[in-house]
């Protein structure tokens, strides 16, 4: 894992000082091969499972699903980075491909992680990064949303250093190891243990988009290019989650487990809350993707708060939502390309000006609305059986309410982009349909999982969602 | 001797909820950052002697001369002076003050657990509830930031009551400090004012729905 933290850094680093674009895209082709180096040697060269670095990483299921998962949002992110982002500054670029890398391998770092301490550092780390690519455009509103970002997560991130040095304190001092932690909080005192969560769930949700920090991700979304925001609102969101995930199996061996479960489902349904009524709200397509995200943080919290089948449903939800989100990330960079913006009430018409798109926007619409054979329907509807199986019928009226609305947002706004007349003047640059085909294929293997879940991935995610 | 040097970090949060000079805030974190020296020179001293010297080093340099020293460059280039008047007043600052003390002591009473240095605990939950009172009650960017540095001091005091096990935690805490608080301070000093000229946090409205 050093090895590859060094290799993976050597190459990010390079990109900041290459003199020429071939040399910059040279320099993202050598970092893509040292990402898919690290997971042949994870998938065929028998270092699943390992420890690494003393203890202090470790090639577990989760990790590896999630790194595989990384691995092929950033290569298109950084594909598509390089057509939509041809007539930048070569100094913005290079600095802007740097960044990316630097905060693919910083949310690997946290993927890996066997250590509270360490998962922190890689965390607190792609908020360095993630705050260069917001402030890509170096426009007033970007640096507003670069600050805040900064400025909360750093907040969150401290809060949550709190909690785990409450954690910490617990173990006395012998390891913050997951396994030694999980061990040692068995018999400790469950009002030291709440707050403990209370603290790391506050400052992790703003990684993971969830309620009550969830608003800086939608800023960073909105101010970053399109491709970056892929990442951020995707590979990011995923390490925020893997990293309560851990933390939540912590829990399950204490006796505040059922509290925790309950603060879980609350913040899931608040979250889930927030984002339908704010896709009716927003005035732009990237923030309205940015609140979708929330909404589905929302449901994949709730059905850890739920338990049972809800865990394993919740894992399968933000495998498939990865492919799902970063696909309409992609397609909205395109949009970008035709209308120069992305304001709801101006833009249409756009099944005419590029049909691939538009259907790849219709498509995503019904993969995120989770209309069958969306694989997001596979793991809403196992959330609403396990939350009838468990009479909580409160619970199951939310969700079923709150996800109307979430429909009938997604099908009024996108239907009106690719149907109504378009009010915009359009971009002189054109279509690159290319793009448009390339990340309809992101789609295409969402829409595959939804009717064919093959037995492998099966088995990580029972693995993963097994306490 | 330790004990002392904690009461007087507690009373320098209740003054900075009632303070309203913004030199009185940098003069507030420059104090805290000498007693946090203090503190963990004191508190420390069972760690090897090179780890000692690097926190003891680190903490002096950076909390107790450079971020204060950052602070008052802000102040001068800036031109701001105090927090605005339509903030909240002193009286309503000291009354969340020292709500949030009571809320720290009765959650450290009701946890009374052997595992933990409970008066480390107990400040710590202060310093963070205080600083979060600051940033969410005042609307100078500046005060958000103090709010902030105030957080990180609370996360570091909790570090040092366990950095004897553990002192790689506490060299974390001290990273995240320099990582962060210069960067902010410095972004806020050559970006924010020369771009969006707003020193207060109300202007900052441009992203939103």
């Amino acid at each position: 894992m050093i090895l590859y933290l060094i290799a993976s850094i050597a190459v990010a680093s390079a990109a900041f000082v290459v003199r020429s674009r071939r040399a910059l895209y040279a320099a993202g082709l050598l970092f893509y091969a040292v990402q898919i180096a690290l997971l042949g040697a994870l998938c065929w060269g028998g270092l699943a499972g390992t420890r690494h670095a003393g203890g202090l990483f470790v090639f577990d299921a989760p990790g590896t699903l999630f790194y595989l998962l990384l691995t092929v949002v950033s290569l298109y992110a950084f594909h598509h980075s390089e057509a939509y982002l041809k007539e930048s500054r070569f100094n913005h670029l290079r600095t802007y491909t740097g960044l990316l890398l630097l905060l693919t391998t910083a949310i690997a770092g946290a993927y890996f992680a066997d250590n509270l301490a360490l998962t922190w550092v890689f965390l607190e780390a792609t908020t360095l990064c993630s705050a260069g690519l917001i402030y890509y455009r170096r426009t007033a509103p970007a640096l507003e949303a670069a600050w805040k970002y900064l400025f909360v997560c750093s907040t969150g991130i401290a809060m949550a250093y709190l909690g785990i040095l409450l954690l910490a304190s617990a173990t006395r001092g012998e390891s913050l190891g997951y396994e030694a932690v999980a061990t040692a909080l068995t018999a400790s005192n469950p009002l030291y243990l709440k707050i403990a969560f209370l603290l790391i769930l506050c400052g992790y949700s703003c990684k993971m988009e969830l309620f009550p920090l969830y608003t800086v991700g939608v800023d960073a979304n909105f101010a970053a290019p399109a491709p970056a925001s892929a990442l951020i609102s995707t590979g990011l969101v995923n390490a925020g989650f893997l990293a309560i995930l851990r933390i939540y199996r912590l829990y399950a061996s204490t006796e505040v487990f059922g509290w925790v479960r309950g603060v879980l489902l609350i913040a899931g349904l608040l979250s889930l809350a927030v984002g339908a009524l704010f896709l009716r709200r927003t005035n732009n397509y990237k923030r309205f993707l940015s609140y979708s995200t929330v909404e589905n943080m929302g449901i994949a919290a709730i059905g850890l708060g739920i338990g049972g089948a809800g865990v394993w449903a919740a894992v399968f939800h933000v495998v498939c939502h990865t492919f799902v989100k970063s696909s309409l990330f992609l397609q909205m960079g395109v949009v970008r390309q035709v209308y120069d913006g992305y304001r709801i009430n101006r833009l249409g018409d756009y099944m005419r000006i590029n049909r691939v798109g538009a259907v790849g926007l219709l498509i995503g619409m019904v993969a995120l609305v989770a209309f069958p054979p969306s694989p997001l329907f596979v793991s809403e509807l196992m959330i609403l059986s396990e939350a009838a199986a468990a009479e909580r019928w409160w619970v199951l009226a939310a969700i079923l309410l709150l996800t109307c609305i979430v429909i009938y947002s997604f099908c009024a706004r996108m239907i009106r982009l690719c149907y109504q007349p378009n009010q915009d003047q359009l971009h002189p640059s054109g279509v690159d349909k290319a793009l448009s085909w390339s990340a309809l294929s992101l789609l295409a293997i969402a829409l595959v999982m939804g009717l064919w879940q093959p037995a492998l991935l099966q088995r990580i995610i029972t693995e993963i969602a097994t306490l | 001797m330790i004990l002392p040097l904690i009461l007087l970090y507690v009373i320098s949060l209740v003054y900075l909820a009632i303070t309203e000079r913004f030199r009185n805030f940098a003069s507030i974190m420059a104090l805290q950052g000498w007693l946090l020296f203090a503190i963990a020179l004191m508190r420390l001293h069972a760690i090897s002697p090179a780890e000692l010297t690097f926190i003891a080093v680190e903490t002096l340099l950076f909390k107790g001369i450079l971020v204060p020293a950052l602070l008052f460059a802000v102040i001068r280039k800036t031109g701001i002076s105090r927090v605005k008047s339509s903030g909240t007043s002193q009286f309503q600052s000291l009354l969340l003050s020292v709500a949030a003390l009571v809320t720290s002591a009765s959650v450290t009473y009701l946890i009374a657990d052997s595992t933990t240095d409970l008066v480390f605990f107990g400040v710590a939950l202060y310093a963070l509830l205080s600083g979060l009172v600051l940033i969410v009650m005042r609307s100078r960017i500046f005060s958000h930031m103090v709010g902030f540095l105030t957080i990180e001091n609370g996360v570091f005091l909790f570090s040092t009551a366990i950095g004897v096990e553990m002192p790689l935690l506490i060299n974390a805490a001290i990273l995240l400090d320099i990582l962060m608080s210069v960067l902010m301070l410095g972004m806020f000093f050559t970006k924010i004012d020369r771009k969006i000229h707003a020193d207060d946090a109300d202007s900052l409205t441009r992203v939103k729905d």
